[in-house]
């Protein structure tokens, strides 16, 4: 009986120095790793993705992926409080939903850039790298057999048949300082009810099967194309250049300086269409994302 | 934000998301009531059947809510995106405690009753509905108000597939990391819980048949 004792107490401190020893470990592994974060969307995940792999080629740095996080907002709390270090990040995007900056005018992509970089240097001690070089705006879409019926190919257009019609967003877009509450005013859209809210990789669903008529994705998308879809031309300028660039840590630059030219070698080199076909191949055709980023780099960056 | 400030000044909205949410329970509870009952009566018949179907009861009390709300979202007619595919998911949740309490209810009845009401010359009928039902009422209500209460809770996330509800505001405040916003909608929800269980537990101490 006392012998049980005994090994009982011998054995709950050998679990306590296997513990610590563990802690200490994760603890010291934890400094060399970096830590790519994603949003929760095909397109993030497939870019955090190919950063990582980028990142384990040229520095062979221990990469840990924490891909799909969430929206914009919790992968900025997640990179501003240090749980990741690096996420690709849209220009428009930080301009207007993060800094919270009013909608730029007709800008260049290059000034929305020039003002993130700054801010983001200024505020949150966060690094832009170059951009990959295409531009992921906001797909205003609808179903082509309705854009045919009513004539539809711009975003003013959907004025006309807001009244009798359904949208359908994901919660980020609802909320956000560049989404649905200043493109309705922008383009006077008075929809029937208020917009039903989902989870974003419903919407093309809930498009597609009727349940609404409207929604709200990005044009890089690939479902677009494959379920027979119209994204509708933004004629008045409402959504600011949204292009794709990585957003570090400057710790992280300061402790890897090999990730920086790591990085900057994937400048320019993702065009509208490569990115497009890419998403198409994720999505559409459910291919493994870290497969795709790999044979990407490989063709690209040999 | 201060919540007080956010409700004033949304209130028409969060009355309407509360009104969604009482909608999508109190519609599947009741189906769930409508189906659970009967079929937990039948168990007691066909005891051989018990096994298969709370077993197939349990499996689905397992699956996490998101999932099934994915798995029923490409089905033909109970599925699609918005309330009908929640309240198809929120019935199946509530199904579980619900038959298993009628059947343990009526099972646990004294043999001596039955045979008692028997002796007095009651069709299988009477004993049904005099006998059995009245005194396994609390075990049965005890399941009604299980799955009701869940059901308030899993309502919740039935926002994810556009069906509205206090979801709304929890999803809206992760996407946007606001905790007003989450509270906004964790609030009522837990307040319409304890609410829901504190009516049906007063149900059941009043209609439940205790020896006198």
């Amino acid at each position: 009986m006392r012998g049980g004792r005994a090994d009982g107490r011998t054995g709950g401190r050998w679990l306590a120095v296997a513990g610590t020893a563990l802690l200490l470990a994760a603890a010291c592994g934890r400094r060399d790793r970096v830590v790519v974060g994603a949003k929760n969307f095909t397109e993030s995940d497939l870019l955090a993705e190919i950063v990582a792999q980028q990142i384990e080629r040229r520095t062979h740095l221990p990469v840990e992926r924490r891909l799909h996080l969430g929206g914009t907002f919790v992968c900025h709390e997640a990179i501003t409080s240090g749980r990741i270090a690096l996420y690709v990040e849209y220009t428009g995007t930080a301009y207007t939903a993060v800094l919270k900056r009013p909608p730029p005018p007709i800008a260049g992509a290059e000034s929305v850039y020039a003002t993130v970089v700054r801010d983001y240097a200024q505020r949150f001690g966060l690094v832009w790298g170059k951009p990959f070089g295409f531009d992921n705006t906001f797909a205003i879409t609808v179903r082509r057999r309705d854009a045919e019926r009513y004539g539809l190919r711009r975003i003013s257009d959907l004025a006309r048949v807001a009244p009798r019609w359904k949208a359908g967003f994901g919660y980020e877009f609802l909320e956000r300082a560049d989404g649905f509450r200043g493109l309705a005013r922008a383009y006077g859209l008075a929809f029937a009810a208020p917009p039903t809210a989902m989870d974003l990789g419903l919407t093309y669903r809930a498009l597609a099967d009727g349940n609404v008529d409207v929604i709200a994705g990005n044009s890089t998308d690939g479902q677009i194309e494959a379920l027979d879809l119209v994204a509708l031309e933004d004629d008045r300028h409402y959504f600011p250049p949204y292009q794709a660039a990585p957003v570090m840590r400057a710790g992280l630059l300061r402790l890897h300086p090999a990730i920086g030219p790591a990085l900057d070698e994937l400048a320019g080199k993702i065009s509208d269409a490569d990115m497009r076909r890419l998403n198409a191949e994720a999505d559409v055709r459910h291919r493994d994302i870290a497969t795709l980023a790999r044979d990407w780099l490989h063709a690209a960056l040999p | 934000m201060n919540l007080v400030q956010f409700y004033a000044e949304h209130s028409g909205e969060v009355l309407g998301l509360i009104g969604q949410h009482l909608y999508l329970v109190a519609i599947s509870t009741s189906v769930a009531i409508a189906v659970g009952l009967p079929v937990g009566i039948a168990l007691t018949r066909r005891p051989r059947w018990r096994g298969p179907v709370l077993g197939l009861a349990n499996v689905v009390q397992t699956i996490p809510s998101l999932a099934l709300f994915g798995f029923l979202i490409p089905l033909p007619l109970i599925g699609g995106i918005g309330a009908r595919t929640a309240v198809v998911a929120l019935v199946l949740y509530g199904l579980l405690p619900i038959v298993r309490n009628t059947y343990t209810g009526i099972t646990g009845v004294d043999p001596a009753v039955r045979e008692a009401g028997r002796g007095m010359g009651m069709t299988d009928r009477q004993l049904l509905l005099m006998v059995d039902l009245p005194l396994a009422l609390g075990v049965i209500l005890a399941g009604v108000r299980i799955a009701t209460v869940v059901n308030v809770g899993t309502a919740t996330i039935a926002a994810a597939i556009g069906a509205g509800g206090l979801g709304v505001y929890i999803f809206r405040g992760v996407a946007m990391v606001n905790d007003a916003l989450i509270l906004a909608g964790a609030l009522p929800a837990a307040l319409m819980a304890l609410a829901a269980d504190g009516l049906l537990g007063l149900a059941e101490r009043r209609l439940a048949w205790r020896p006198k």
